[in-house]
């Protein structure tokens, strides 16, 4: 279990919490952050920050948001978080409900770009191209961390029990196709002891618009800058030998169904599948598997993000799972219906703080925001505005 | 011919009173038609004007271009085009002998009695949407394809060349089955349709002279339903063609000219309905010109369908169902 | 003295003689060539048999567990959430047919109507316009529907049922035109020379002999509209929950079909075939329920 302030029993906490919806769960929160630890750099205790008094006030008022319904599409890296927090919302606030479309990042962006829905999640965040997209009147756009998740390199090799361990070098070779069977040189010489067959190796890769690819080539060009030369994008010209599936789930279900084959997908839909995944290499030269623990090990390491510089893969630290980012969600700061407007900044304010959404994360497989980040993410819902001006996020 | 209606002005030129309601009548009519035809011309303009800018930016070669990478700027048609062809080909080349001979089997041989049931059957059929053939194609037969269709393909046919792609699961062999399954129905119910109407005299004819059963259907009773059976194909391609989910869901996504039988390909359908959501600018205007390019190979095939059949006069064979 | 018809010398008969002789010849031959011949199509029957049994087979085996209480009543839940259906779908799945129905049939059967009775250059070309319509690929009328609608509106049921009916539009007038054409001259002629308007005629002559070919071709347009997959993926956006109103994006069950079929969790793969079961039970009482109408309607007009 991973602990963040380690001088909390966040066991019973988080047992409190979901088990005492919403207001016992601000009550437990408040009561607790006020004899908390200051967030400090020092190791020993948590990098992470901690959560503002006013979190348990908020998070009440966020499940008062007009009812109706709103719309949200993007990246399918936080579906199944966004699938549970959305329902578990509605269940509490029973006249919203929030529809949540899996479609991968690049459409979610290009949605929000055309005002189809009026808030987007990528797990890259917006670039300047992307930006100059948003016609200039909309406004300035707000991006902020939504979840933090892993991307695991899930394998189906039939007859081999072992954990497969795998480097930066390893997986470009495999992913541009210079690497072609499963027992090449490169791949036996990191997993001594353990029989692999010759068989052809199959890449999964996504067809559509990726913020996992992203995250995970990212990953690659950072571990292994030499051979990896088809860059860090959400979209890649994969070797034709790579089979090529839209959505998160669809590279999953590939993977499953394919025997001798190898590919990238969050880390939820790995475990939850029981998939077999491999162990990575990081920047300390440890071989580590993937886990709730060693995602939030790596993004300890730099919990400073924001939309320009947005980048955790590949961190330094004895146990960083290398190849774990943010999700982003995207919205614009000037929100032209006050309605709308309010809807949108409640439901991420609820979704992105602890006491709501962010609950619901280590049971799906996810790893909660660091409190600084979740503060982080309330000064800038803060600031969006409606047609008159006025602040939307109220307590 | 009288009317009890009041006398009304002649329309002049012509042969025959409209009476007020009359003309109220037809104007209804004609009114609907219009629509109809603004329709038409709405949305091939439509989608031309969406295809434009892709055209005065690229020209036109693109069309036939082999890299498909928009993030570096390079469109090219060619492998959609060619995987739509050859998934086309491969399930017409199996659909046409097959078909047809169900459809000699259903008219001639099968038992009369049976022969309603069955007829209507493979009729019903044709209406199933495609998307549960290609759910059905994903699940069972991409699995049953990956064990063992396609290595004992490969091992007895690999001399051909055509097998030679690494056996990745999905394949454009697998596509082209799963649309001959489709059209199969189509093209077995209307060349049926036609081979019965074949004039009972010439095939008694026939037989009096002692030809064998075969002989008859071979020289009498295809002949004479040769323009229908070309029709039924032609519909049968031309719903292979556009077929879109079926597709999509068991051809793999690979942008690049398929070499093999066995390797993921694309089609321009699925090239469509897997970028369209993330494009914008040149990109989502290529994806525009796919279309157009889709739409002028299946007017084209489709034309000559309509042609064949009707000038064998049987209009009301024609109408598709289910895709 | 009789002439007689034949004589040893007419050369029709070497002729008829030449033919039974070669015929005679020929027969274990030709018997032979004929039994491989018939064979082979016997064989083409059965190889057409067996995929297509397979397919409905595997879609009953799959489907039927689906079909619980909570497949129909209740909407779509998050994977792994227990008590999950496709209720939502089902009920988007009808307003957007429904109101595509409602848009495609008036227009379609009127325009049929008005091919029937004309005979123009004008005529021609809408009515080859019209059939070729019935085979454009349904992923282009999903863009137009984007481009008409979605870019201009939003995300909508009605979006769907604009695509959805332009679907079915020529479909009905292709199918309306043929039932229109197959009233006899006779009936046509005799109501006129009793008088009556155009429009009467058409209403009391016309419609009712055509009833039955307009049924079928409606329910066979419904039909095909309601497992339409392309249109809708590109127009109607989806929904998790249960929506009435058109005019918000809503649930289908082709396009929860298509997205649920490549999921890795199981219990979303068997509402997807849920899903396919009732859409083909649907489609096939629709296809059979118009043959009977039609069937039933024809002996009530004789």
């Amino acid at each position: 279990m991973y602990n963040r302030n380690v001088n909390h029993p966040k066991n019973s906490r988080r047992t409190a919490t979901v088990v005492a919806l919403g207001l016992a769960a601000a009550a437990l929160l408040s009561a607790c952050s006020s004899s908390s630890s200051t967030a400090t750099t020092t190791t020993t205790t948590s990098p992470g920050g901690t959560l503002s008094a006013s979190n348990a006030a908020f998070i009440a008022a966020d499940l008062k948001a007009p009812g109706g319904s709103l719309e949200a599409s993007g990246s399918t890296f936080v579906q199944p978080f966004f699938n549970a927090a959305f329902y578990k919302y509605t269940g509490l606030n029973q006249a919203l409900q929030i529809n949540y479309q899996g479609v991968g990042s690049g459409a979610g962006i290009t949605a929000f770009e055309n005002g189809s829905v009026p808030f987007a999640a990528s797990d890259v965040p917006m670039a300047a191209s992307d930006l100059a997209k948003v016609p200039a009147s909309s406004g300035p756009v707000i991006q902020i961390p939504d979840i933090l998740g892993g991307v695991a390199v899930a394998y189906n090799l039939p007859g081999v029990s072992a954990r497969i361990k795998l480097d930066g070098p390893t997986l470009a070779g495999i992913f541009d196709g210079t690497i072609k069977t499963w027992n090449a040189s490169q791949i036996t010489a990191l997993n001594p002891g353990v029989s692999l067959p010759s068989h052809t190796i199959t890449p999964e890769v996504r067809a559509d618009s990726s913020g996992t690819t992203y995250i995970f080539t990212d990953y690659l060009t950072s571990a292994s800058p030499t051979t990896w030369t088809l860059g860090a994008s959400k979209t890649i010209a994969w070797p034709a030998s790579a089979v090529q599936t839209p959505k998160n789930s669809g590279v999953a279900a590939s993977i499953l169904s394919s025997p001798y084959s190898i590919g990238y997908v969050e880390l939820s839909y790995a475990i939850q599948n029981k998939m077999s995944y491999a162990a990575v290499k990081n920047a300390a030269g440890n071989y580590v598997v993937p886990s709730l623990n060693t995602v939030a090990a790596d993004a300890d390491q730099k919990t400073s993000v924001s939309p320009t510089d947005f980048s955790i893969v590949n961190q330094p630290g004895a146990t960083s799972y290398p190849i774990s980012g943010y999700s982003w969600a995207i919205l614009l700061q000037k929100q032209t219906s006050a309605t709308t407007g309010a809807q949108v900044v409640k439901v991420l304010d609820w979704t992105t703080h602890t006491g709501g959404g962010q609950d619901l994360a280590t049971g799906l497989d996810y790893v909660a925001l660091p409190p600084a980040v979740q503060n982080q993410n309330r000064t800038q819902l803060l600031t969006v505005t409606g047609p008159t001006g006025q602040t939307l996020l109220t307590k | 011919m009288t009317t009890v209606e009041a006398p009304v002005p002649r329309q002049a030129g012509r042969g025959r009173r409209w009476s007020l309601p009359d003309k109220g009548y037809r104007g209804m009519l004609a009114v609907t038609a219009v629509v109809f035809g603004a329709l038409a011309v709405w949305f091939l303009v439509s989608v031309t004007i969406q295809a434009e800018p892709a055209f005065s930016t690229l020209g036109f070669g693109w069309i036939f271009g082999g890299t498909w990478n928009p993030s570096h700027g390079q469109y090219g048609l060619l492998p959609f085009i060619l995987g739509t062809l050859e998934s086309t080909a491969i399930a017409v080349v199996l659909a046409f002998p097959i078909g047809l001979g169900t459809a000699v089997a259903l008219a001639f041989l099968v038992p009369s009695r049976v022969r309603p049931i069955l007829s209507t059957t493979v009729e019903l059929l044709a209406a199933v949407p495609s998307v549960v053939y290609g759910l059905w194609g994903l699940i069972v037969l991409a699995p049953v394809f990956r064990s063992t269709v396609e290595p004992f393909l490969t091992s007895a046919l690999g001399w051909t060349g055509l097998f030679n792609g690494p056996d990745n699961g999905p394949s454009l062999l697998l596509a082209g089955v799963i649309l001959f399954i489709m059209i199969l129905p189509t093209m077995v119910a209307i060349s049926r349709d036609v081979l019965i109407v074949v004039p009972n005299e010439q095939v008694e004819g026939a037989r009096a002279l002692g030809a064998t059963r075969w002989q008859v259907l071979r020289k009498v009773v295809l002949p004479g339903a040769r323009t229908g059976i070309l029709g039924a194909f032609t519909l049968a391609t031309g719903r292979a063609l556009g077929e879109t989910v079926a597709v999509a869901m068991v051809i793999g996504n690979s942008p690049y000219i398929a070499h093999s039988l066995n390797s993921s390909a694309a089609t321009i359908p699925s090239l469509i309905v897997n970028n369209f959501g993330e494009s914008t600018g040149t990109e989502l205007s290529a994806l525009f010109g796919a279309g157009l390019v889709l739409l002028l190979i299946g007017i084209l095939v489709n034309s000559a369908a309509r042609w064949l059949v009707w000038s064998t006069g049987h209009e009301g064979a024609g109408v598709e169902v289910g895709r | 003295m009789t002439a007689l018809l034949e004589s040893p010398a007419d050369p029709s008969v070497e002729r008829r003689r030449a033919v039974r002789e070669a015929a005679a010849s020929t027969l274990r031959r030709r018997k032979l060539g004929s039994q491989v011949a018939l064979g082979v199509c016997w064989l083409f029957l059965a190889i057409a048999v067996v995929p297509l049994i397979a397919v409905v087979y595997y879609v009953i085996l799959k489907g039927l567990p689906a079909w619980s209480v909570d497949f129909f009543t209740h909407s779509t839940t998050p994977e792994g959430v227990p008590g999950g259906g496709a209720w939502n779908a089902i009920v988007g799945t009808v307003v957007i047919t429904v109101i595509g129905t409602a848009v495609a049939v008036p227009v379609g059967l009127l325009c049929g109507l008005f091919l029937a009775e004309s005979q123009g250059r004008a005529a021609s070309t809408l009515r080859f316009t019209a059939d070729v319509m019935t085979g454009i690929p349904s992923i282009t009328v999903g863009i137009f529907g984007y481009i008409a609608i979605v870019r201009n509106y939003h995300y909508s049921g009605l979006a769907g049922s604009f695509a959805v009916g332009f679907i079915m539009l020529p479909v009905i007038i292709r199918a309306g035109e043929t039932a229109f054409r197959g009233v006899p001259r006779s009936l046509n002629e005799a109501a006129m020379a009793l008088g009556a308007r155009r429009a009467t005629i058409a209403r009391k002559v016309v419609v009712p002999t055509a009833l039955p070919g307009v049924i079928t071709g409606v329910l066979l347009a419904v039909a095909r509209g309601l497992g339409e997959t392309a249109p809708l993926l590109l127009t109607i956006f989806g929904n998790q929950y249960l929506e009435w109103n058109p005019t918000k994006p809503m649930a289908a069950l082709p396009t929860l079909i298509y997205s649920y079929s490549g999921q890795p969790y199981a219990d979303l793969v068997q509402i997807a075939w849920g899903a396919a079961l009732l859409l083909v039970v649907v489609v096939l009482v629709l296809s059979i329920g118009s043959r009977l109408l039609a069937a039933y309607l024809r002996k009530e007009h004789r």
